[in-house]
């Protein structure tokens, strides 16, 4: 039994305490409106999942949080504090990383310089300055081996690690470099039952140590396996908002999958 | 819930991949082998290739290809091209001499100023390429066409010809010739300083790429910017830099080509360009960015370097080196693609 | 983007350091009122246009001779000239066709790729504007309707070096092309053969100095029985002449052309001799028989081809030359 992610996290976090609040935020794109009205709560050791079809903001909302694009209305709360970001490395300054699907790793760099990428040790501060090579080699090495994730070689292209791992490489760089909150852009979208089962657990366990997760998918089976609360957006608005005691899997699916919308539909197509 | 996690059954230990395996997801070690085939090719076929003079004269052709390609490796590593590295080298020699010339001015602040109008070409390509979203092939061959034109008309305007005047008369000429092209005989051997020049740039270029943050983001900047971004790496910066990089080595070797020619032909340096690109690709360097090594890039322009001079030293017509060059580059390209197969592959589970 | 700031200041340190040294260096430019290169008493204007076309490639001191004597040409007998050029040939074709379409009174053209330019050579004459060849084409000017031809003869250029080289003692002369597949230059180095029987060929990229200086390095020290090498341009007589210094190489330089250099080299005695085609004689023939022609129906040469060249440079006649190549006449 290990349970290092737990050890890894801040330690100040607790439980239920909110850490991104979202105020009636919206997001234009001059004369598109992408998002509106979004109120969201993201508690330490929560997970907050985010359901919604392509199109219905969910990308938009990730770019909120992450800094890659401001929001332009309401007001976005980090830890009580409003904040408008301007780039990933300003939300990343206090504590929220994102993890995205396609863009997790770079594939043709080694499994611990992606571990160390953006935050690598150096010798100095000089330009020049000398890794600490071997350094970041034991840490990423005993680090993922903590965490439960076999790679077999740390010097071999995280390339050729399975599509599970890699985002599992991506989650425990997050957190060990001290993330809060973790957002997981659709990270078990392209992956296959088993692998979703390997990154499921990894949310589990980053929840445990007390961080704030955003779990973003279309898939309602995977949410509710991790979920504490679910928001479907539709359109760029909230069709739903409920916590795991008022909202039970099927009522997700049905509203995830269309809802009366679907119902209707079937009515239409007459087989039953 | 403190625990909600179990690790799957620990590994006994790493595996090491073979030795084969790691050889082989090296960029520079197909170039390595084509290196040695040729250099004992020339070697069997070419008396005269057999001495240390000859050696010495392969390393120097090599050199003036090399210290650039190193530049446009690094780049291409970042997933940029640079098409106007080939020109840039002329533009900073015909800069420094005609302005010299013409305002009378010593030779070092025409150096000087050159090189700050090579690094600011560089900058504005890296600036355009990154703000627009161009590719970087359109933008620098828009940069190519510029500086061809520019140097043409611009020595033209100055000097009423097409070659820039004599500058061994004026001041600095004999400090500066020191610095960027003078030679020193070992025996009968001589041997250009533009040599150890070359040899220094690979090796801070090495160093940089494998032992450095900044060579942690060349490699992530082009293997996946956008990957790269989201983790905090300052991608504009990196790939501005990676540009002004070139057009510093570019400048380097204008200034050896000034002092050691005293005059340059405004037309002069077009098609080089390319001869840095395929050091860079025969060196293993991948097309797309993300893999290569300055070694491999080294070792390519040491290639042309052997090829070019060893078919003369061979006795043979050299119209057919380019085939040989095209030959080169085909093989070097295919043996990328497997390299890049074999590395991306999974290998262990 | 912080950085630029000090880049900046850095620049602007720099620009005072030179404006503070300026005038206190020797070795640049005379500061004397300029003269204009091409001066002369211009004519009153004649109102004739006269196209004039070549197969240039930019950034060939060559060829701003060649303009140098069009322009005076122009300035003395009172034309306007047009220029244009382009090393492709069909491209060519299509501006000796735009001369043709915006009805200039004359049209002076390089032949240099005879068949590909007969088209709109003959679109000319059939218009009823005279041609005039120059340069190149000396063997097909008639065949594709020009009036006159003023050039040099390349082979016949190249026969006269060779055989000035052998008479000299030349056994193993190196010809040095500079450029790939070009006709001209080809012809050269085949007329040096015909003389000198020794002769070799070698193929260098003129665009790189140091790529010429280091292969013809190579070749020497491939070859030690080289006793001259034949350059087939200015500039690669400079390159060659620093290669025969490192390989320790006794072999002596000819070079076909002239620029400021070579000429002082020749005055030093580095280079033998240079064989010159008088580019500026070409260009200054070419509009001034146009000229006759269009104003007085004279015909120059008698049917025949006039020779620009090749006139022998060295270090007899070199101190009369050496101001007109700093004029760039020469």
């Amino acid at each position: 039994m290990t349970d290092t992610l737990a050890s890894h996290a801040d330690q100040g976090l607790h439980r239920g305490e909110p850490l991104i609040e979202m105020e009636e935020v919206g997001k234009s794109y001059g004369a598109i409106r992408a998002l509106r009205g979004i109120n969201l709560r993201v508690n330490a050791g929560e997970v907050t999942c985010v359901l919604g079809d392509n199109g219905a903001g969910k990308s938009t909302l990730i770019k909120i949080m992450s800094g890659l694009h401001p929001h332009n209305e309401g007001t976005l709360r980090v830890d009580g504090k409003p904040e408008t970001f301007s780039s990933p490395r300003e939300a990343l300054g206090h504590g929220i990383a994102t993890v995205y699907q396609d863009l997790a790793v770079v594939s043709l760099m080694e499994v611990w310089r992606n571990f160390f990428l953006g935050s690598e040790l150096t010798a100095g501060k000089f330009p020049l300055a000398g890794l600490k090579v071997r350094q970041m080699r034991e840490i990423a090495d005993t680090e993922l081996r903590k965490m439960g994730i076999v790679v077999k070689d740390i010097n071999q292209p995280i390339g050729t690690l399975s599509g599970g791992q890699r985002q599992c490489v991506a989650i425990a760089r997050a957190v060990y470099f001290g993330a809060r909150v973790l957002i997981l852009d659709e990270p078990t979208a392209a992956l296959g039952v088993k692998q979703s089962g390997v990154v499921l657990k990894y949310v589990a366990a980053a929840r445990a140590a007390g961080l704030g997760v955003v779990f973003i998918t279309h898939n309602p089976h995977h949410a509710y396996m991790v979920g504490d609360h679910f928001v479907i957006l539709k359109l760029g608005e909230t069709t739903l908002d409920k916590t795991r005691k008022e909202v039970s899997l099927d009522e997700l699916t049905t509203q995830m999958a269309g809802g009366d919308e679907l119902a209707e539909l079937s009515h239409e197509l007459g087989r039953k | 819930m403190t625990s909600t996690i179990e690790a799957p059954a620990p590994a006994a230990g790493r595996v090491k991949l073979g030795l084969s395996n790691r050889l082989l997801a090296r960029p520079e070690i197909g170039a390595l082998v084509a290196a040695v085939i040729i250099f004992i090719f020339f070697l069997s076929l070419a008396p005269s290739f057999r001495s240390a003079e000859s050696f010495f004269t392969v390393l120097y052709q090599s050199s003036v290809i090399g210290i650039v390609a190193c530049g446009v490796g690094l780049l291409m590593i970042g997933g940029e091209f640079d098409l106007s590295a080939g020109v840039i080298v002329y533009t900073a020699g015909l800069f420094n001499s005609m302005f010299c010339w013409y305002f009378g001015v010593n030779l070092w602040i025409g150096a000087f100023l050159s090189l700050a109008f090579c690094l600011l070409i560089g900058f504005l390509n890296g600036y355009l390429v990154m703000r627009t979203g161009i590719p970087s092939f359109l933008i620098t061959l828009g940069t190519f066409f510029v500086l061809q034109g520019a140097n043409l008309g611009v020595t033209k305007l100055v000097t009423k010809t097409v070659s820039s005047l004599d500058v061994s008369n004026i001041d600095g000429y004999d400090s500066l010739g020191k610095v960027f092209s003078s030679s020193f005989k070992v025996g009968s051997v001589t041997v250009w300083t533009s040599v150890i020049w070359w040899i220094l740039f690979v090796a801070l270029a090495t160093w940089a790429l494998q032992r450095t943050r900044v060579g942690n983001w060349i490699f992530a900047v082009g293997g996946n910017p956008d990957s790269a971004r989201a983790v905090g790496v300052p991608v504009l910066r990196t790939k501005i830099g990676l540009f002004m990089t070139v057009s510093f080595l570019g400048w380097f070797v204008g200034m050896h080509q000034l002092y050691r020619f005293n005059t340059l032909q405004a037309g002069g340096g077009v098609g080089n360009e390319f001869l840095y690109i395929i050091a860079a690709v025969v060196g293993g360097t991948l097309l797309t960015g993300g893999f290569g090594n300055s070694i491999g890039v080294a070792i390519g322009a040491f290639i042309f370097g052997m090829t070019s001079l060893g078919i003369i030293y061979a006795g043979w017509d050299p119209n057919w080196f380019k085939a040989f060059l095209g030959v080169m580059l085909l093989l070097a390209v295919l043996v990328n693609l497997y390299v890049k197969r074999m590395s991306t592959m999974r290998k262990v589970g | 983007m912080i950085r630029l700031s000090r880049t900046l200041r850095f620049a602007a340190a720099l620009s005072v350091t030179a404006l503070a040294a300026a005038a206190c260096s020797g070795g640049g430019r005379e500061k004397t009122d300029d003269t204009d290169t091409a001066g002369g008493n211009a004519a009153g204007s004649t109102g004739y246009t006269i196209a004039f076309i070549t197969h240039e490639t930019p950034g060939d001191t060559f060829w701003d001779k060649v303009k140098n004597g069009a322009q005076q040409a122009a300035k003395d007998t009172g034309v306007t000239i047009k220029y244009s050029n382009d090393p492709e040939a069909p491209k060519q074709a299509v501006l000796i066709q735009n001369a043709v379409d915006s009805k200039v009174n004359g049209i002076a053209t390089t032949l240099v790729t005879p068949d590909a330019l007969a088209g709109s050579v003959k679109a000319a004459t059939d218009a009823g504007i005279p041609v005039v060849g120059f340069n190149s084409g000396i063997d097909d000017y008639q065949r594709l309707g020009a009036l006159m031809y003023f050039g040099s003869d390349e082979t016949l250029a190249g026969t006269a070096a060779g055989k000035r080289i052998a008479e000299a003692g030349g056994k193993h002369p190196l010809c040095v092309i500079q450029q790939t597949g070009s006709v001209a230059l080809e012809a050269r180095c085949k007329g040096v053969l015909s003389s000198a029987p020794g002769t070799e060929n070698i193929q260098v990229n003129g665009a790189d100095d140091a790529a010429v200086t280091s292969t013809l390095q190579a070749k020497l020290a491939q070859d030690k029985t080289i006793d001259y090498i034949v350059t087939l341009g200015a500039p690669q007589a400079i390159d060659a002449l620093k290669a025969i210094e490192q390989a320790g190489s006794s072999a002596k330089v000819v070079t076909f052309d002239l620029n400021q250099e070579a000429a002082q080299d020749i005055k030093d005695g580095k280079i033998v001799f240079s064989i010159d085609q008088q580019p500026y004689v070409q260009g200054y023939m070419a509009v001034t028989s146009l000229y006759l022609n269009i104003k007085n129906g004279n015909d120059i040469g008698g049917g025949k081809a006039v020779l620009t060249g090749p006139s022998f440079v060295d270090k007899d006649n070199i101190d009369k030359i050496i101001p007109f190549t700093k004029n760039n006449t020469r």
